[in-house]
């Protein structure tokens, strides 16, 4: 029996096997899964923005690509991950809503997944596989217990990404 | 000013204005599909951002979306969500196809649009001469996909200076009791800096 842990918009959770993490209905969010394989430690991350803008007060840090990210790094620290063998997948980052003369190079999905790829870079941790951007909407399941995860989307079927 | 810090009264002022808009907007609905369009607005909630999928029966319940930006005095997002099987009856009674076994065609899509555009523009047109400002609404955009990612590029838009979102839910009865009920919910966002044009026009105090 596995526990099903659901992370919701602007949260994530970090955990070890039994636990399922799952976020569902990723459109342009962007689904942030960091994981110590040998140490048995994950998480998962649903995030909503880029970056936070400066002079904006913000309690929701866990709402933005790049202090998710940092945020569960510390927590998975803390939770007996090394640094140094931490590896990442991001999922998500679409852009749901077309418009006629095509997507802009700036829309929110987009900017989300480049500061996804630049965060991991700076923070020097491996991004092992990605599957973003399109116009459709993606449920993520990772099983810590199989170290698969699960992309789920209503138009394009089913993918299993094995770390 | 943020929706949080909205007092009673101006919260009130603005769902009684979302109330003559979409009373306008079921008229237009009603003479669309030539049938009297009943109205209910059975909640009008300040919601936090991160439960409005639930409130839409689950983030990964498949959905129809229509969004509209508004343009004019105040600026914001409309966006009107169909449960899949609320749009395809819709499509259907317009077009006058059987609704069984329907799929989403490019003529679903179109008519899915225009149905969000007449909504949207009759629910702005009014609440335009209410307030004596100006509101139009953008072209519409579609999207038909899981709830959670239909909503969430709209509440980003949101998100950047709140974490709530003002959602109206309304449901279309046509009046034949037999016929299955249309279900939808409408959103109104308006963005935070306009959201003081709103008030300001409804006669709320700061």
């Amino acid at each position: 029996m596995n526990s099903r842990i659901r992370v919701g918009i602007s949260e994530f959770h970090v955990a070890r096997a039994p636990a399922v993490l799952v976020t569902y209905g990723l459109g342009s969010c962007l689904g942030i899964v960091l994981c110590d394989r040998e140490n048995g430690v994950g998480g998962l991350a649903h995030t909503l923005l880029p970056s936070l803008r400066p002079g904006i007060r913000e309690v929701r840090m866990s709402k933005f690509v790049d202090t998710a990210i940092r945020l569960m790094v510390e927590e998975m620290l803390l939770q007996g991950a090394l640094r140094e063998r931490i590896v990442a997948v991001i999922v998500g980052g679409a852009n749901m809503f077309e418009p006629p003369g095509g997507v802009p190079a700036n829309a929110i999905g987009t900017r989300n997944i480049s500061a996804a790829r630049d965060t991991l870079q700076a923070l020097n941790l491996p991004l092992l596989a990605e599957d973003v951007g399109g116009n459709y909407g993606r449920t993520v399941e990772f099983d810590l217990a199989t170290w698969q995860v699960a992309v789920r989307s209503v138009r394009t079927g089913d993918r299993i990404i094995s770390i | 000013m943020t929706y949080a810090s909205m007092t009673e009264g101006q919260l009130d002022a603005l769902k009684e204005i979302s109330n003559i808009g979409m009373g306008h907007a079921a008229t237009a609905l009603s003479q669309l599909i030539g049938e009297t369009v009943y109205l209910r607005v059975p909640r009008i909630t300040v919601t936090d951002i991160g439960q409005v999928p639930e409130l839409l029966g689950g983030a990964e319940r498949v959905v129809a979306g229509v969004t509209l930006q508004i343009l004019g005095d105040a600026r914001g997002n409309i966006l009107l969500i169909f449960p899949a099987e609320s749009a395809l009856r819709l499509i259907s009674r317009l077009l006058g196809k059987e609704a069984e076994g329907m799929a989403l065609d490019e003529l679903g899509e179109s008519t899915l649009k225009e149905v969000g555009n007449i909504l949207a523009s009759a629910y702005l047109s009014a609440m335009g001469s209410l307030l004596h400002i100006t509101l139009i609404p953008s072209i519409p955009l579609l999207a038909f996909d899981m709830a959670g990612a239909v909503v969430d590029c709209v509440l980003i838009e949101l998100s950047q200076a709140s974490d709530l979102a003002l959602m109206v839910e309304t449901e279309f009865h046509g009046k034949e009791p037999n016929l299955e009920p249309i279900k939808g919910h409408f959103f109104l966002l308006p963005d935070p800096g306009s959201l003081d044009v709103l008030l300001r026009a409804v006669g709320g105090k700061e």
